[in-house]
């Protein structure tokens, strides 16, 4: 709580309410008014000036009904009337200081006030300021634990379609395994009808007859084709090796010097046996200079790309690869005749996580691969399409 | 608490008439100075205004001597209303023993009021007084006015409050009385338990209401 003695609103005494007048020149008025006795003195006698002489008659000075001191002269009706001129002059004064007084104390709320605000804005910024940094902190943490999710993703992608290669080119080496392994059966049977004319043959028959006898001609002729089946679907077996070896590296990346047209045959050779019936698969090769790539990668963004234009063509359509040199830059080429995309849709696809298949089908993450390692190569890769117009792709790389 | 000098026998009760603007504190002043009959009746200090508003305050003494000599003074003070002034306000309400707060009763003014209502609660506080212990009497003036609200709806607005409500008419003197002397019954009580006003000084409660306001009917000046 305020100090009552110190407000505003305190008494004044009348000392206090003479400040700042020259007492001197209010002696002079006053003893001018009422003789060499006037004098004015406060309420517990003191003279604050002219004279005090015991003699003169004396009025008291009231401020709200408490004498505040005393004024002295003569004669008595000058007296009442300097008593009058008097108290308008302390009631000036009163007004003058009280005003002064509340005026102080409201600007001094106002800056204790107004320093209290900037002591609290102060807080405030600080607090924000603090929050910010730990904003860009948890947001950096954030990032860091999506970019690793999205790197895991990105090299699960990668690993997909090394699986899905697989499991078809699992098959396509089934089939020759299976034939051979079903000729050497055949040729076991041979063998044996070898060993049981050698018996014959042994035991003094005769030779012409016991060789016709087991319609031995025809066994030599189906022997000599079952060898000539096998070996080729051994050399079979042996080229898909030989193409699968270009995705061998996709981990241990090394670079090599190469001639692309020859990756873009394996890639063909790889899908060719998952092609359906009314799909045709056409080649148009230009010469190509050998190009130093990380041939393991470059087939996948191939094989990528023609795995999509195989999906979008369905059961019926064409697919082309085609390559060529031009300006310095070696052009591969693959176009499908399916439906094509709009350009919203086009214009999203290289987008990580943007796909247009069912959920579970596709990672969205295919031609962001695709792209990636392109640019790696210093080169790029673009889409030219229109709905119902088919789509091409065309990967720029420089030489 | 109110000022008590026991060596010089005086007592300084401070009411202060709070309000917003133009709601008319300085005119409840005026016709005070006009209808109160006490033994002591200063006159009006009115500081600076500007365009009829106040600036700083309006003073009012009034007082009386009782027989035991003890002096009675009441200094009724008013604030300035416009919102500006707040600093000004809390400095005057400050030491305050009572306040009348005095609402406008037109229709349209009903969120002045209650703005201003809020923050004599906040000055209050902020000044050092306990504002639940406070002596307060509300008043709503100018009921001379047309649509204005009526008594019901006040009451009913105000019924969850323990306040006196009082209906006045400055500008015509109707209730300006009353409303101080509900406000000095109020200021009575808790200055009697403080310095036995009754059994040391023979004053009772209305002989401290009579003392500020004497004993003429409240009449109107109109």
């Amino acid at each position: 709580m305020t100090d009552p003695g110190s407000g505003f609103d305190r008494d004044f005494a009348l000392r206090e309410l003479l400040q700042g007048i020259s007492l001197d020149a209010l002696a002079s008025a006053l003893s001018g008014l009422l003789g060499p006795q006037a004098g004015l003195s406060d309420a517990r006698g003191e003279t604050l000036c002219g004279e005090a002489r015991g003699t003169a008659p004396t009025a008291s000075l009231y401020v709200e009904f408490e004498a505040v001191g005393s004024l002295s002269g003569a004669p008595a009706e000058r007296l009442n009337a300097t008593k009058q001129l008097v108290d308008l002059l302390l009631d000036a004064r009163r007004r003058y200081l009280m005003v002064c007084d509340l005026h102080t104390e409201a600007i001094a709320a106002d800056y204790l006030e107004l320093q209290k605000r900037h002591a609290e804005l102060q807080a405030s910024e600080q607090r924000y300021r603090n929050l910010t940094a730990q904003l860009e902190q948890r947001v950096g943490e954030q990032v860091a634990i999506i970019e690793g999710k999205q790197r895991q993703l990105y090299e699960a992608e990668k690993l997909a379609s090394i699986g899905q290669l697989a499991a078809g080119v699992a098959h396509e080496i089934n089939n020759p395994i299976g034939f051979v392994r079903s000729n050497l059966s055949t040729a076991q049977g041979y063998v044996e009808r070898l060993d049981e004319f050698a018996a014959l043959l042994r035991g003094g028959a005769n030779a012409v007859q016991a060789w016709d006898g087991r319609d031995l001609d025809f066994m030599l002729e189906d022997f000599k084709e079952l060898l000539r089946e096998s070996t080729e679907g051994i050399d079979r077996v042996a080229r898909i090796v030989k193409d699968l070896k270009g995705f061998s590296s996709v981990d241990r990346p090394d670079e090599e010097v190469v001639n692309l047209n020859d990756n873009l045959e394996s890639v063909c050779a790889l899908v060719s046996g998952q092609i359906p019936q009314g799909v045709a698969l056409l080649r148009h090769f230009g010469e190509l200079p050998p190009l130093l790539c990380l041939p393991g990668h470059l087939n996948q963004v191939f094989l990528n790309l023609l795995n999509n234009a195989l999906q979008a063509v369905g059961g019926k359509g064409d697919v082309t690869v085609s390559s060529e040199l031009r300006e310095g830059e070696i052009l591969v080429r693959i176009a499908d005749t399916g439906p094509g995309m709009e350009a919203p849709v086009a214009a999203r696809i290289f987008e990580p996580f943007f796909t247009t298949r069912e959920v579970g089908r596709g990672t969205g993450l295919g031609l962001t691969v695709a792209r990636d390692i392109v640019q790696a190569h210093g080169g790029h890769i673009e889409v030219s399409t229109a709905p119902g117009a088919g789509a091409a792709f065309t990967v720029r790389l420089p030489v | 608490m109110a000022e008590y000098d026991e060596d010089s026998k005086r007592l300084t009760v401070k009411l202060v008439y709070y309000g917003p603007a133009q709601c008319g504190k300085t005119t409840n002043l005026m016709r005070l100075h006009d209808l109160a009959r006490p033994a002591m009746k200063g006159e009006i200090m009115t500081l600076e205004t500007q365009h009829d508003r106040t600036l700083f305050f309006d003073l009012l003494p009034l007082g009386f001597r009782a027989a035991s000599g003890l002096l009675v003074r009441f200094r009724l003070f008013t604030v300035p209303g416009q919102v500006a002034h707040n600093a000004t306000r809390k400095a005057v309400l400050s030491r305050a023993d009572g306040v009348v707060f005095v609402a406008d009763s037109q229709r349209n003014q009903t969120v002045n009021n209650g703005e201003s209502f809020q923050q004599l609660a906040e000055n209050a506080a902020r000044s050092g007084l306990d504002f639940e212990q406070l002596p307060l009497v509300v008043q709503f003036n100018k009921r001379d006015l047309p649509d204005v609200l009526s008594e019901e709806e006040v009451r009913q607005r105000w019924r969850h409050a323990n306040w006196p409500l009082m209906f006045a008419s400055a500008l015509t003197g109707v209730g300006v009385r009353a409303t101080l002397a509900t406000l000095l019954g109020v200021v009575f009580a808790r200055l009697d338990g403080a310095y036995d006003l009754a059994s040391r000084h023979g004053i009772d409660q209305a002989a401290f209401v009579d003392g500020a306001l004497g004993g003429v009917a409240e009449e109107a000046v109109r």
